[in-house]
């Protein structure tokens, strides 16, 4: 689940402005070696080891990506999602990936047919809005790779996109060529959890995810949860939803985030606070830098994506949209790559927490070590982040 | 009548050089010729009248003159030396000044600092010098015979004097060819008087001034010499002693015209239009129209006369249902149809020419025809359930074009496209081609040329003589006393008193309308009363 | 009188030239001109941040890929119809404010607004047979968008509220009141985020290749209606008419406030009609973040047709073939979708400079405009 993406979409046009004016030549530490260097050395070497063995670099696939409304370089899903995908091109030898970024939601079926009409390979659509017309398109053009990022398809036994969420028919099956991108949030969160526990002084920090409806947002929190009692057991997780529907303030009210985060601050008095509801999240990063208290950002590294709370972001939970496109993209090159949904997590790189960037005087070396160590404990499958009962599941 | 170049009738008599010669100026735009080859010759002193109506290109020879155009043939000499005008700019420096008819003052500014504008470079490029400016102005206005207070707001000045301060704007800039467009228009009689005075003073001290008119008596009594213009050309050039009214109006249309007409007896029937204690509030809801009584009958046309701003304009629009009266009474008919809206009036037969043809009159972007059926567009034949019927649309488009002489080369052509007395009948040609019965005119030949209100003056005639009651608003007031059988004077929105057309004398008219007759209301209501059926 | 004649014959010829010129040639130079700025941003942007290089040869390339985007086989033109009919529709409903001389700036959210009510109505049939569901799901999007556009007519007449002001406030309400009822009473449960059912049988057939739905006919059609209305009914008189010149409009009896509502009850049910044609022609869906262009490209392409709905249709064709076209274009010849918008502010930006800047020419060499005001000043 994209976070960012729901009711997000209503700002586009204050989000192209901001990304236009914040583009240009910054440097974009994150994506280009993994930020987490210092937690999770590229030592790990990725899902496909079969990928490296690739003997000669150069393919024939022509790759394409579609985004969001928005931007490509929006510090944010489009971007990221690009980067991955020229990586991955890159990678194994094929042409810069061409890219379409649609100007309204009508487009977006029109935007992917225009590669599926170029005869392109590899199709990689950005975000959760783009789901219902890349099932089409991968039922469409059952031989085209379709790399759905942050899509969980829901489909009938026709495979179609079945609207009504009953979910009859296997995607894995109907669609085979159909790449579905999913996040582990919790370990992301778990990461971001111990980095809040250690430069919390007062002992008390919170999470504010967007709505207690959205399973991906309680993941977070919950991994968020248990990664800051691994450091203290004692602290005390403040944890809120600012509603519990998908109305505009769950994703996509910064006003409203902001406002209800500045009280849910005074009556809490944590000092460390991660938000999980999108744009309605950017206003409780404000919030926290209104209070003196330091944010933790999510999804990608909000230092970059929203500058505004730059005063205050310590990290961000990080889904690792470059490395997983990339992964994905040279699975495919390898004709090793299977479709239907696929699971990213610290095991093949797919989550992580992003650079401190001005805050890296507050992680202690003892801090990077437990990082290190928990990244490391996530990827051998030995460490538990989301709790074994009711893992995604709100309960008051 | 053949066209005679100008050239050819110089006035022997005349011996000093010329202080302005323009030369076989020649100026041609797309698809027209509007000067051709016209030679204009004025000396030192003169009062030079430019006569032509509507189009026939006095304007564009004007603009030549002051910079705004330049000519594609011709030469303009200034004291006997060849020049080339650039602009505005070029010909005041040159001592040419332009005095258009509608004033261009600042309201808010005093009358010497709007003398000032404009010039203020001229005497020092940094400070304004208002002592020396003031000095200046009143010793001009003197020297011309007339007291001018510098300090004097323009926006308390009568026209008369607005009139004087752009006179007294060129003179300072020391102007030595004065350009005058119709500045009688906006005038009383007594105002006209009083700047003949000042011109012919002006004159007399060397200036040339050139007066543009079309009203052929005026320019029979101020000009030393007249200049007739036709269809870009010269038609000829006379001086007063040589010409009467009757060959002037000839030469501008080119045959002959019927300058007063010879309007018969009228006939009044029974009453049309009662208006009892009227009372009607302006745009800014101050009471405008204060309590005015009046009467038209069948068959007679009532004149109110006014300067204008006297409450015409919204007595008029109260009367077609356009502004709803504050106060009083407006019988139809018997009926009170005061507050009914327009349609309504309309469809009761009240027609209305407006002064303002381009607002109420026109819609200038649509097609004759859409014009001709402006107010009865919804009713049969011209629509059939809500669609239009083209054709009964264009054939009533074509009737009105022949029946009014509209000079256009089609039905649909817009009404932008038209001169300004082809848009006026075609207006009264979609007013007066129905059922009528009261007609209500507001300065109906405003801004037209002698035969377009011959024209609309007859049509306005039949119609009394047909049995329409008419109520015509003029501040022309030739007009008024040409047309009506009684004349009202209207005054701060009242009528100050009512006299016969016939019997009428124009000062005294004049003199009601610039102070509303105060010292003599009573002796002439009386008189009024006596010859009239309309209560004072 | 008898020198009016060549004086009338000149100005007639005069007039139609600067129609024809206003109608053809103005809308003609500033797509011209629009082009060759955008051709120096590709080089400027080539120069820049791309290569590095002066590439002379890329703004063919780009506008090529354009071009055959838009117009290149049977599926582009298709593609192209689907983008312009939008267009087409809410511009003829900016269009037809604009004759009445109402701005109607919120053809964004009737046409939100429409496409909502096409989605309510249209999940609630999407088990009807589709010559009942299709027909009363178009209906609803028109009527709601028709609403949309009452309020702020009301608003006018009643209360002489600005439509400017009323119509792009209730933009943002109509952004708000579609992601509230999506998320709300629309919402598909389960689903992981704020969905709409699919539309179903209420979806718009598909007439020609894979996506060309009857949207685009019903479109075209309401070029034909709506310049009947305008100007063959009297209705259409009266709407003009108030457009034009209110005070004679008021004489002739007209009147003004009903005609401002009843226009921008028109004006919200074309652009109304144009959601709806999108919801159940293209998304079939609808998400809380559904949102378009097409509101205020219509203005766009309303003021580049002049307000005539034929004109409009060129507008409309124009602005939806660079809308289809700009995919391929971004593929092929990897420009930015951004360029799009450049041309088309650029298109609006010369659309209302080129006179400025002609008169301004004029002023040194002819003086006709200032023949014109001063003969009229001296009547």
């Amino acid at each position: 689940m994209r976070i960012r993406s729901t009711g997000a979409a209503l700002f586009a046009g204050v989000a192209l402005i901001v990304s236009a004016c914040s583009s240009g030549a910054t440097t974009a530490p994150s994506v280009a070696a993994p930020t987490t260097a210092s937690v999770a050395p590229s030592t790990a070497p990725s899902t496909a080891p079969s990928v490296a063995a690739t003997p000669a670099p150069s393919s024939a696939l022509k790759i394409g990506v579609v985004t969001d409304i928005g931007s490509l370089n929006d510090k944010n899903f489009n971007e990221y999602t690009y980067k991955g995908a020229v990586a991955g091109a890159t990678d194994i030898g094929a042409a810069t990936p061409g890219s379409v970024v649609p100007k309204s939601s009508t487009e977006y079926a029109q935007d992917i047919k225009s590669f599926t009409d170029q005869h392109y390979d590899v199709i990689v659509t950005v975000g959760f809005n783009l789901t219902h017309d890349t099932i089409g398109a991968a039922k469409a053009n059952p031989n085209t790779w379709f790399i759905g990022v942050d899509q969980a398809p829901c489909v009938d036994p026709t495979g179609a996109d079945d609207t009504k969420f009953a979910c009859k028919g296997d995607a894995k099956t109907l669609l085979p060529k159909y790449i579905s991108i999913t996040y582990q949030e919790d370990q992301a969160g778990y990461l971001a959890g111990m980095v809040a526990a250690s430069v919390s002084k007062s002992g008390t920090i919170a999470a504010i995810g967007g709505t207690s409806l959205c399973a991906p947002c309680i993941r977070y929190i919950q991994g968020f949860a248990l990664g800051a009692q691994s450091i203290n057991s004692s602290i005390s997780v403040k944890t809120a939803y600012v509603t519990g529907d998908f109305s505009t303030k769950a994703f996509g009210d910064p006003v409203y985030g902001k406002q209800y985060a500045t009280s849910f601050i005074a009556q809490n008095k944590p000092d460390v606070i991660f938000q999980v509801a999108g744009a309605t999240g950017n206003g409780i990063l404000d919030a926290a830098c209104s209070a003196k208290i330091y944010g933790i950002g999510v999804d990608v590294d909000q230092f970059l994506s929203y500058p505004n709370a730059d005063t205050c972001i310590v990290t961000s939970a990080e889904k690792h949209l470059t490395n997983s496109v990339e992964a994905t993209i040279k699975t495919i090159g390898a004709a090793t790559a299977v479709g239907g949904p696929q699971l990213f997590n610290a095991s093949n790189d797919g989550i992580g927490i992003s650079d401190f960037h001005d805050k890296t005087s507050l992680i202690s070396a003892d801090l990077t070590t437990k990082l290190a160590t928990a990244l490391a404990a996530m990827k051998a499958g030995s460490l538990v982040t989301c709790p074994a009962t009711g893992c995604g599941v709100y309960s008051k | 009548m053949t066209s005679t170049p100008a050239s050819a009738s110089f006035d022997p008599a005349a011996v000093s050089a010329p202080a302005l010669e323009m030369r076989g100026i020649t100026k041609r735009y797309p698809g027209v010729v509007a000067n051709d080859r016209i030679d204009l010759v004025v000396r030192p002193g003169e009062i030079h009248a430019l006569l032509g109506e509507n189009g026939a290109g006095k304007s564009t020879l004007m603009n030549i003159l002051y910079g705004l155009a330049r000519p594609d043939e011709g030469q303009i000499l200034l004291d006997g030396a060849e020049v080339k005008i650039s602009g505005p700019a070029d010909a005041i420096s040159r001592g040419i000044s332009m005095v258009h008819q509608h004033f261009m003052l600042v309201p808010v500014l005093t009358v010497a600092e709007n003398i000032l504008l404009g010039a203020e470079t001229m005497a020092n490029p940094v400070f304004l010098d208002r002592v020396e400016a003031r000095r200046r102005i009143r010793e001009l206005g003197a020297r011309f015979g007339f007291e001018m207070d510098p300090d004097a707001k323009v926006a308390t000045l009568s026209v008369g004097w607005q009139q004087r301060v752009e006179i007294l704007k060129a003179l300072y800039r020391q102007a030595r060819i004065l350009v005058l467009d119709e500045p009688t228009a906006v005038l009383t009689p007594q105002e006209t008087e009083e700047i003949f005075a000042v011109l012919k003073r002006l004159a007399a001290e060397g200036h040339s001034i050139i007066f543009i008119s079309h009203k052929l008596y005026e320019v029979l009594e101020i000009a030393d010499r007249i200049t007739v213009i036709r269809r870009g050309r010269v038609v000829g050039s006379r001086t007063p002693a040589e010409t009467n009214e009757g060959d002037l109006a000839e030469m501008m249309v080119g045959r002959e015209v019927q300058l007063t007409i010879d309007r018969g007896e009228s006939h009044p029937g029974k009453s049309v239009l009662e208006v009892r204690g009227l009372h009607v509030a302006d745009d800014r809801a101050s009471e405008i129209v204060r309590g005015i009584d009046l009467q038209v009958r069948t068959g007679e046309i009532l004149g109110i006369a006014g300067v204008a701003g006297n409450g015409q304009d919204e007595l008029v629009e109260a009367l077609v249902g356009l502004r709803r009266p504050t106060a009083g009474q407006i019988q139809l008919g018997g009926r009170d149809v005061a507050g009914h809206t327009p349609r309504q009036m309309n469809e009761a037969g009240v027609a209305y020419v407006p002064a303002d043809r381009h607002r109420f009159g026109l819609v200038l972007p649509f097609s004759i025809a859409d014009n001709v059926v402006l107010t009865s567009y919804y009713r049969v034949p011209f629509t059939h359930g809500p669609i239009r019927d083209e054709g009964e649309i264009e054939s009533a488009a074509e009737q009105a074009i022949a029946a009014y002489d509209i000079r256009t080369p089609s039905a649909t052509a817009r009404a932008a496209t038209l001169s300004g007395g082809n848009q006026q009948k075609l207006v009264v040609a979609r007013e007066f081609s129905r059922e009528l019965a009261l007609l209500v005119l507001d300065q109906p030949t405003r801004g037209l040329d002698v035969g377009s209100i011959e024209f609309i003056h007859r049509q306005v005639l039949a119609k009394r003589d047909a049995g329409t009651a008419i109520l015509l608003v003029s501040a022309e007031l030739d007009e008024i006393l040409e047309l009506s059988d009684r004349i009202a004077v209207m005054y701060r929105g009242q009528l100050v008193a009512t006299v016969d057309g016939r019997s009428a004398d124009k000062y005294e008219i004049g003199l009601l309308m610039a102070t509303g007759g105060r010292e003599r209301t009573a002796e002439l209501a009386e008189a009024a009363a006596a010859d009239s059926g309309v209560t004072p | 009188m008898t020198a009016a004649r060549p004086d009338q014959e000149a100005s007639r010829r005069r007039s139609l030239g600067r129609r024809v010129w206003s109608a053809i040639g103005l809308p003609l130079v500033a797509i011209v001109l629009a082009m060759l700025v955008g051709a120096v941003v590709i080089i400027a942007s080539e120069l820049l941040v791309g290569g590095g290089q002066l590439n002379w040869g890329k703004p063919l390339e780009a506008y090529g890929a354009l071009f055959q985007g838009a117009f290149g086989g049977t599926d582009a033109v298709v593609q192209t119809a689907v983008s312009t009919a939008p267009l087409l529709l809410a511009a003829l409903g900016v269009g037809f404010g604009f004759k009445s001389g109402l701005f109607n700036i919120g053809a964004q959210g009737q046409y939100l607004t429409g496409a909502l009510g096409a989605v309510a109505v249209g999940v609630a049939l999407a088990g009807a047979p589709g010559i009942v569901a299709v027909p009363l799901s178009v209906l609803a999007g028109v009527a709601v968008g028709a609403l949309w556009g009452f309020i702020p007519g009301f608003l006018k007449a009643t209360r002489g509220a600005h439509e400017v002001v009323t119509t792009i406030m209730l933009n943002y309400v109509a952004i708000s009141l579609l992601a509230a009822l999506v998320a709300g009473p629309l919402n598909t449960p389960k689903s992981i985020s704020p969905v709409t059912h699919d539309v179903g049988n209420a979806a718009l057939p598909v007439f020609i290749g894979s996506n060309g739905h009857i949207g685009i006919l019903i479109a075209v059609a309401m070029v034909a209606v709506v310049w009947f209305v305008l100007y063959r009914t009297t209705f259409g008189f009266e709407v003009r008419a108030v457009g034009v010149n209110p005070d004679a409009a008021r004489y002739a009896g007209m009147r003004p406030r009903l005609l401002t509502m009843l226009t921008m009850t028109i004006c919200g049910g074309l652009s109304g009609l144009a959601g709806a044609g999108d919801l159940l022609g293209v998304s079939h869906q609808m998400t809380s973040s559904f949102s378009t262009t097409v509101g205020f490209d219509s203005i766009a392409v309303a003021l580049l047709g002049r307000s005539n709905p034929v004109g409009i249709l060129f507008g409309a064709i124009l602005f939806g073939a660079m809308r289809a076209g700009a995919p391929l274009m971004q593929i092929q010849a990897s420009i930015p979708a951004e360029l799009i918008d450049v041309i088309q502010g650029t298109v609006l930006f010369f659309l209302v400079a080129t006179p400025v800047i002609l008169r301004g020419f004029q002023t040194g060499l002819d003086t006709t405009q200032i023949t014109r005001s001063y003969g009229e000043a001296s009547h």
